[in-house]
């Protein structure tokens, strides 16, 4: 703050030095003199030269400090509440902290040295102007904000008009990307015209929408012009009619007219810092909102003992035991059903509940960290985040990468990368199709080994052959530990040590998958369905 | 999955034409604009000389209605000043926005001009960079920076002329500006372009992994990555912070060094100016307003220089959008008329990549009005050889054709009345369902898309919807589930009708347990049709006349269900597993 001051009071009293020089050195003949207020000049330009780089690097440095920190929050906040997260509040919201609102935030840091140098400065020169001429300070006193009241009303109807402008902007290219994110489609099946003509009629629309700001920004960039030049015109009179009648020197009205274009600085200064500070506002009162949330788990005040290792699961609600070392499918005529259960069993749902036991005690009582460790699900929905492949693979730096890869049934995937396991996923894993990415995140799952691993339709979006490949290999990976899937697939099914069939969330039979086959009709229906209509 | 190709970008003289072009479109405007331009900076002018006259005057003694007649005339160009500051802006906003709307519609009109093989081949991130990031950063320079470039250069050039017009020896102080600024400038331009490309790179990044962490934050949490997360977020600050401290280091240097070369000629002026009047040979007012224009060249000078990085970013910008319309198309139109629609793939081979063949000869004689499923492990080669049937690739060798004519002998527009392609890639288009429907057939009637979607059991959730086919959906509009967004696609090509469809696991999104009754009241409109599905699930397989394995890049089995189960091969064991030893 204090070099903005220095900048600012360096340009303020420069016009001064000029009229000096001008009245002392040149109008007097006095080369001494001359010399001296140039060195001055001189000697000012550079102090102003190095406060203003110092006064930019600080901004900058504060600017970045509050942009990093709020960013390093809105990440552990995001952590802290993980699964909660969507559930309390729209993603697109949290994400907008750390585009625009960090922007907000970081310009009030920006702008606050230079409104400090601004007001100092003003002031500076109000005094210099009292101190030769009362008439001409008091201008300059009333004048400036007088100006400032003259230019806010306008600015209302323009920044309506440019927000309109400013939205069709942001719909006309969110346009574009409609059309070129569905590009493959329209130049499959034909629709070009209809999109490219919308595109017109959108992109001429903002046209219109942008000359209408255009008409008013333009007159406000003349008003800008004129209103400060009529405070010169005016400043320039009254001091000319004083020097005629010899109150002040021809050097102090060179100094006038300087002070009087100067103080347009401060007082744009003023308006930015106004405008800044109500947008920063509405930023930060965000972020606060999102800091002050708290996630849906609660940890237990007095966590119980960890279960011992192979302890069994159980879920009184339906009635499901997972037997510890199996593999075990859940098939649910419901599909929300199985996906609801499954995630009650590694204490992801939303509600919180006290029916889901391991080894007799219940989830809700063991410190968070300890189920996340011992029970991981993987669900339909798991992101796959961006990296080296190697490294998404195997998150946890433990896991056998190959193994996992070789079970999911992904070497196809791997053989099509040029650079195989050093590849760089994309964001979101976009670079892959659907199919791909279901593979690589049962990988991941693979990969990080826990005891107890529910995968929820791990192979809904793979061909049959991939399919009875992965069911193979699955049960021979996880020999030993205990592996929950929910499925309907007959080829991961026939795979499976037990199955145990839902009806409404109650389990209500469970034998493997032959024996249910032969067993029990309903379960034949959900899992072939009409086929035997067909054969 | 293919190897991504990037789309090319135009080079330097490419897009000087394309600036010429532009110039010569719109000759009136852009005279108009320049010009209002040179007399608002010429009457920006006066105010100097006025007051080098005032001072002189006061100087030597004068009298009041000489102050208020000088005064008077100061007005009066300030009013001059201002309303011609008000057209040259508003011309040039006006020329701005013009160019600005007919590029970014030729960028548009190019892209859905593309050949669809690029299409498919360069996958839409690039495409998404040039559409969203590039049109922004060219409308910024076309709006801003150019127009601010263009006055700024008008003045220097103007004021510098006007400072040389009160006498000659003006220029010997201006000359010591040169050397720090042409050394400070060329020192900055040349680091400046990657600084601040590195710059957006990194802050981008972080708001990759802030959104990923936010909108993965159930997996974050289920996988314990939190730790991982937050280290990653720490260290694309760091990143950051050091690509900003880098610009942070050019600006040190260049700044000042601009100051300085922008202090030099004001200082240089006095001394030289008050050191001539000593001699008397210039006049007070002289002195007075050389300094004052010199001054006055420093705002000028100074955005020009500052803008000079933006408009470099705003070039290449215009060079990557202008690039697409350089993509070279890849149909040769023959001009031969299919003789039947009865569909052949002969002795196909085709790589992506130079000596990597991802098919070996394939053979495949479809019937006309058959149903042919291929299945086979991903990575086989299916969906390249569904995007080879449907005439997207030309084969490397062989030929795939319809009625004996290549299928990329024909122009686009035919083509799709023969050959239709649904992929797994679905999506839907900010619109009504009405408007994502009709795509192929723009002015389809109501009882015609109601039926496209009766065929894909779609109506059941469209009517359940408040608006019915009105209902605006797609990013921003109604959600609609991946399930429905395929029906969507299906809709859209029962509505289209070629007599042959390529379905590349249409339906893979689509719950198993809908997934087959869709299929079969899909057969019950289509019959008569030519099907081929690549097929994601075995009652796909079990239900089309003839079922052909894929394997490896070549058809390992190929006939019906029934042929294949009773012959033995893999086909048989998937069935096995799949159907239960029942």
């Amino acid at each position: 703050m204090a070099f903005g001051i220095v900048w600012m009071s360096c340009q303020a009293v420069m016009p001064a030095v000029l009229g000096r020089a001008i009245d002392l050195g040149v109008a007097d003949k006095d080369q001494q003199q001359l010399l001296l207020w140039a060195g001055v000049m001189l000697m000012i330009g550079l102090l102003q030269a190095v406060t203003g780089i110092m006064r930019h690097r600080f901004a900058v440095t504060n600017w970045l400090t509050a942009s990093y920190r709020i960013v390093q929050l809105t990440t552990r906040q995001s952590v802290r509440l993980g699964g909660s997260l969507p559930r309390k509040v729209s993603t697109g919201e949290v994400i907008a902290i750390g585009t625009t609102d960090l922007d907000h935030i970081g310009n009030v840091m920006d702008v606050t040295a230079r409104f400090a140098g601004a007001i100092v400065s003003f002031f500076l020169v109000s005094a210099i102007l009292l101190s030769t001429s009362v008439q001409l300070g008091l201008v300059v006193l009333i004048g400036v904000p007088l100006l400032l009241l003259v230019m806010g009303p306008l600015l209302k109807p323009l920044q309506a008009r440019s927000a309109v402008e400013r939205q069709m902007r942001s719909d006309l290219s969110n346009t574009g990307t409609d059309i070129v994110g569905g590009l493959r489609v329209l130049r499959g099946i034909g629709g070009e015209g209809v999109f490219l003509d919308r595109y017109r009629r959108e992109s001429q629309a903002t046209r219109t929408a942008a000359v209408n700001v255009a008409k008013l920004q333009s007159v406000l960039d003349a008003l800008q012009v004129f209103l400060p030049g009529v405070f010169v015109v005016l400043v320039v009179w009254l001091g000319a009619r004083s020097a005629v009648a010899g109150e002040i020197s021809a050097g102090e009205l060179v100094a006038f007219y300087g002070y009087s274009a100067f103080l347009m600085l401060p007082l744009r200064t003023a308006t930015e810092f106004a405008n800044k500070l109500i947008r920063g506002r509405v930023a930060a009162s965000r972020v606060c909102r999102v800091m002050a949330l708290e996630p849906d788990v609660v940890e237990p005040a007095s966590p119980a003992a960890v279960p011992a290792p192979d302890s069994e699961l159980h879920d009184a609600r339906s009635g499901l035991r997972v037997r510890p070392g199996l593999l075990t499918a859940i098939v649910s005529d419901q599909p929300d059903d199985s996906a609801l259960l499954a995630d009650r069993l590694g204490l992801c749902a939303a509600e919180q509940d006290d029916e889901v036991h391991l080894g007799g005690t219940p989830l809700t009582s063991l410190r968070h960290a300890d189920v996340r460790e011992r029970i991981m699900v993987s669900d339909t929905g798991a992101a796959l985040f961006a990296g080296r492949l190697a490294d998404r693979i195997d998150e946890r730096g433990t896991g056998d990468v190959e193994k996992a890869l070789f079970t999911a049934s992904a070497e196809d995937i791997l053989e099509a990368l040029p650079e195989g396991l050093e590849s760089v996923v994309t964001e979101k894993g976009r670079s892959f199709s659907g199919g791909q990415r279901q593979r690589l995140v049962l990988a991941r799952a693979l990969a990080a080994d826990p005891e107890i691993l529910v995968l929820v339709e791990p192979t809904s979006a793979v061909d049959a052959h991939t399919e009875a490949r992965i069911a193979d290999r699955l049960r021979a990976h996880r020999a030993g530990r205990t592996t929950v899937v929910t499925t309907v697939s007959p080829l991961l099914l026939d795979a499976v040590d037990e199955v145990a069939f839902l009806v409404d969330g109650r389990v209500v039979a469970v034998g493997t998958h032959t024996d249910l086959l032969s067993k029990v009709a309903a379960y034949r229906r959900v899992v072939v369905r009409d086929v035997e209509a067909a054969v | 999955m293919s190897v991504t190709t990037r789309l090319p970008i135009a080079d330097g003289r490419a897009v000087r034409r394309y600036v010429g072009q532009v110039a010569h479109r719109h000759p009136r405007l852009l005279w108009t604009a320049l010009g209002l331009h040179v007399l608002a900076a010429l009457t920006a002018l006066a105010a100097p000389r006025l007051l080098g006259d005032l001072v002189e005057s006061v100087e030597n003694g004068t009298t009041r209605s000489y102050v208020d007649e000088i005064v008077m005339w100061l007005a009066i160009f300030l009013v001059l000043q201002s309303v011609l500051t008000r057209y040259a802006r508003y011309r040039s906003q006006v020329m701005g926005e013009l160019v600005l709307a007919e590029l970014r519609e030729d960028f548009v009109a190019n892209t859905l001009a593309l050949p669809v093989g690029t299409v498919e081949a360069a996958g839409s991130g690039d495409l998404l960079t040039r559409t969203g990031s590039d049109i922004d950063r060219l409308g910024w320079s076309v709006r801003w920076a150019l127009p601010e470039w263009t006055i700024a250069v008008v003045s220097a050039v103007l004021t510098f002329a006007a400072a040389l017009s009160v006498g000659w020896w003006v220029a010997l102080p201006c000359m010591l500006a040169l050397p720090p600024l042409v050394v400070g400038l060329r020192w900055y331009l040349a680091r400046a372009k990657d600084g601040y490309l590195a710059e957006t790179a990194s802050y981008s990044q972080i708001t990759t992994t802030l959104s990923e962490t936010v909108e993965g934050s159930r997996t974050v949490e289920a996988l314990g990555l939190g730790a991982k997360r937050v280290e990653l977020c720490d260290d694309d600050c760091a990143k950051s912070f050091t690509a900003e401290k880098y610009t942070l280091h050019l600006r040190t240097v260049f700044f000042p060094s601009m100051e300085l070369s922008y202090l030099l000629p004001v200082v240089g002026t006095l001394l030289f100016g008050g050191w001539l009047y000593t001699r008397g040979e210039v006049s007070l007012a002289e002195v007075t307003t050389a300094t004052l224009y010199v001054q006055m060249l420093i705002d000028p000078v100074d955005r020009i220089v500052s803008i000079l990085d933006e408009l470099q970013l705003g070039a290449a910008a215009l060079a990557r959008l202008l690039g697409v319309a350089q993509v070279p198309d890849d149909r040769t139109v023959s001009g031969r008329v299919p003789s039947s629609e009865k569909l052949d793939a002969e002795d196909v081979r085709f790589s992506y990549v130079e000596g990597r063949d991802v098919l070996h000869g394939i053979d495949l004689d479809v019937g006309v009005g058959e149903r042919i499923a291929m299945v086979g492990p991903s990575g086989a080669g299916k969906s390249t050889l569904g995007r080879l049937l449907a005439g997207i690739h030309p084969p490397r060798t062989g030929a795939v054709t319809v009625g004996d004519v290549g299928l990329v002998e024909l122009p686009l527009g035919d083509l799709r009345g023969h050959v239709a392609l649904v992929t797994q890639e679905h999506h839907v288009f900010v619109g009504t369902l009405r408007e994502n429907v009709v795509l192929a057939r723009p002015g389809s009637s109501d009882d015609a898309v109601r039926a496209a979607l009766g065929a894909v059991d779609a109506l059941e959730w469209v009517d359940l919807l408040p608006l019915g086919l009105d209902t605006v959906v797609g990013s921003g509009g109604r959600a609609v589930t991946a399930a429905q967004a395929q029906q969507i696609a299906l809709a859209r090509l029962v509505l289209a009708d070629p007599h042959t469809l390529v379905l590349d696991e249409a339906t893979s999104l689509i719950d198993p347990r809908a997934a087959r009754h869709l299929e079969r009241s899909l057969a019950a409109v289509l019959e008569g049709r030519t099907v081929i599905a690549i097929a994601h699930r075995l009652f796909s397989a079990h239900d089309a006349d003839r079922v052909a394995v894929v394997e490896d890049g070549v058809i390992s089995e190929f006939g019906s269900h029934d042929d294949l189960v009773a012959a033995g091969g893999s086909y048989a064991a998937l069935w096995e597993s799949w159907h239960g030893k029942s």
